[in-house]
């Protein structure tokens, strides 16, 4: 007889995959994951705007809600539990370095380094996330293989700045055009220049250019220890077990909370070589949210989408 | 965990064949993808080059859990003269594309599980899985190079499966 359900143990899993996706700073707006809606999403190509960070390790959570029992009688017994506070930790580490695993990554605003002396050209109608489209002198000022951030000019404005994923706050006007550039998330590889076209190797992690947007190369990235502004992203941790069910948890607000910080890990067993891997170290706080489901205040969510055929 | 061994074997040929598909041996007759089962397969004096030959050694099982897990731990040889083109001096690197190839039909770490006792074979529940490969070093047996890799398998043993 041919079973139709088994009994599934435990979920064993080999690595947590990272997505990260903007909150919305000026509206205070998260990005909300439904598992039964997005929860088969492919791991590869997470819906949008979901961005993946690839694989990390050394992934925990760290509960800090705090309940306490309200005692009654004589003697004392509790009589109901309350909620005196909610509130989570997140810790990883990024296995690659990049724009966002590098901000990620630190409790403070990152930058971009933009080579001194690079133009800023005007970014055309019919761009996307992936074409730029320029004049073509323009586009000759550029190489396969350079670094840009796409952006618009700094034009005074104070409060959240960059388009659309907020990369800093101004309290005070500047003076430097290249400010928003300086900060925006919106850069990439440029895989290909083709006459009037700059072709990145990734799309913008804010998508299309908006209008009256340039582009500028930059040489990499910068992070200060200090400042005040706190990036804050919605987080997406997902465990995948090896019959396919899936483990996620969700932290639709999430800010950046420790300095920049290293490890090394060696590559090779103790005493078989010198060379080390350098990780970026990751910690985040857990922000509150209210469920528009019954008005409750969380933090986090824990999702399970069981195996085909698994009882449950 | 025939079940499990068998699907494992099945994934492996498969992604073989379609990764490599001039990477064969003809045995009993017939053309197959270029790996075999060494306890399926009439004794070798001398194991054949250029193939991958699956070899099945520990077993254990954890019954502790709500489906029983069991595992077996599968050593995968392989070896190489190189080609007589170039008088087997590419044999290093004949070796090199077999470690390659033997990583890449790896991936996905999972098959789905079978029982190919029937005919046509029963799609089963669950899933075979496997743990990343351990190299060995490679061994030089006058022309020829020869390399292992160890990977331990593991299967929930489903109702009705023995």
């Amino acid at each position: 007889m041919i079973a139709t359900c088994f009994s599934a143990p435990a979920a064993v899993s080999r690595r947590v995959r990272a997505y990260f996706a903007p909150v919305n700073r000026a509206e205070q707006r998260p990005v909300l994951f439904d598992p039964a809606q997005q929860g088969s999403f492919d791991l590869d190509h997470p819906p949008a705007p979901w961005i993946n960070l690839g694989f990390i390790q050394n992934f925990a959570r760290k509960a800090l809600s705090k309940s306490s029992a309200i005692a009654a009688g004589v003697p004392a017994a509790p009589l109901e539990q309350v909620r005196e506070s909610i509130g989570a930790q997140v810790s990883l580490q990024f296995l690659a370095w990049t724009k966002l695993s590098m901000a990620l990554a630190t409790a403070s605003q990152h930058m971009n380094a933009i080579v001194p002396g690079a133009p800023a050209a005007a970014v055309q109608s019919g761009s996307t996330a992936t074409t730029l489209v320029l004049s073509a002198n323009d586009a000759a000022g550029f190489a396969a293989g350079q670094i840009v951030a796409v952006d618009l000019d700094y034009c005074g404005q104070t409060g959240y700045i960059g388009t659309p994923i907020t990369g800093a706050y101004l309290r005070q006007p500047l003076t430097d055009v290249d400010y928003v550039r300086r900060i925006t998330f919106n850069t990439g590889l440029v895989a290909q220049v083709t006459g009037s076209a700059l072709h990145l190797a990734l799309p913008l992690a804010g998508g299309a250019p908006v209008a009256g947007a340039k582009v500028q190369t930059i040489a990499g990235f910068t992070d200060r220890e200090g400042g005040s502004f706190y990036h804050e992203w919605s987080g997406l941790f997902v465990m995948e077990g090896t019959q396919s069910e899936r483990i996620f948890f969700h932290y639709p607000r999430l800010q950046p909370m420790e300095s920049a910080e290293e490890s090394a890990l060696p590559l090779a067993a103790k005493g078989q070589g010198r060379l080390e891997r350098v990780v970026l170290n990751a910690q985040f706080l857990a922000l509150p949210v209210t469920d528009p489901l019954d008005n409750e205040r969380i933090v986090c969510y824990r999702s399970f989408l069981p195996a085909s055929n698994a009882l449950v | 965990m025939q079940n499990a061994k068998d699907s494992f074997y099945i994934a492996l040929r498969n992604r073989l064949a379609a990764l490599n598909s001039e990477r064969t041996i003809l045995l009993r007759g017939a053309v197959r993808p270029g790996i075999l089962v060494e306890d399926a397969e009439a004794p070798f004096s001398q194991l054949p080059n250029d193939i991958y030959i699956v070899r099945w050694l520990g077993h254990g099982a954890d019954i502790d859990l709500a489906s029983t897990l069991v595992a077996e731990e599968c050593e995968i040889v392989y070896g190489t003269c190189g080609c007589q083109t170039y008088g087997g001096l590419d044999r290093g690197r004949a070796l090199t594309q077999m470690d390659a190839e033997l990583l890449a039909i790896l991936q996905p770490f999972s098959a789905p599980k079978w029982d190919y006792c029937t005919q046509p074979p029963t799609a089963l529940l669950t899933k075979v899985f496997w743990d990343e490969p351990v190299f060995s070093p490679a061994v030089a047996q006058r022309d020829r190079l020869t390399r292992s890799a160890k990977i331990m398998l593991y299967s929930y043993q489903e109702g009705g499966e023995s």
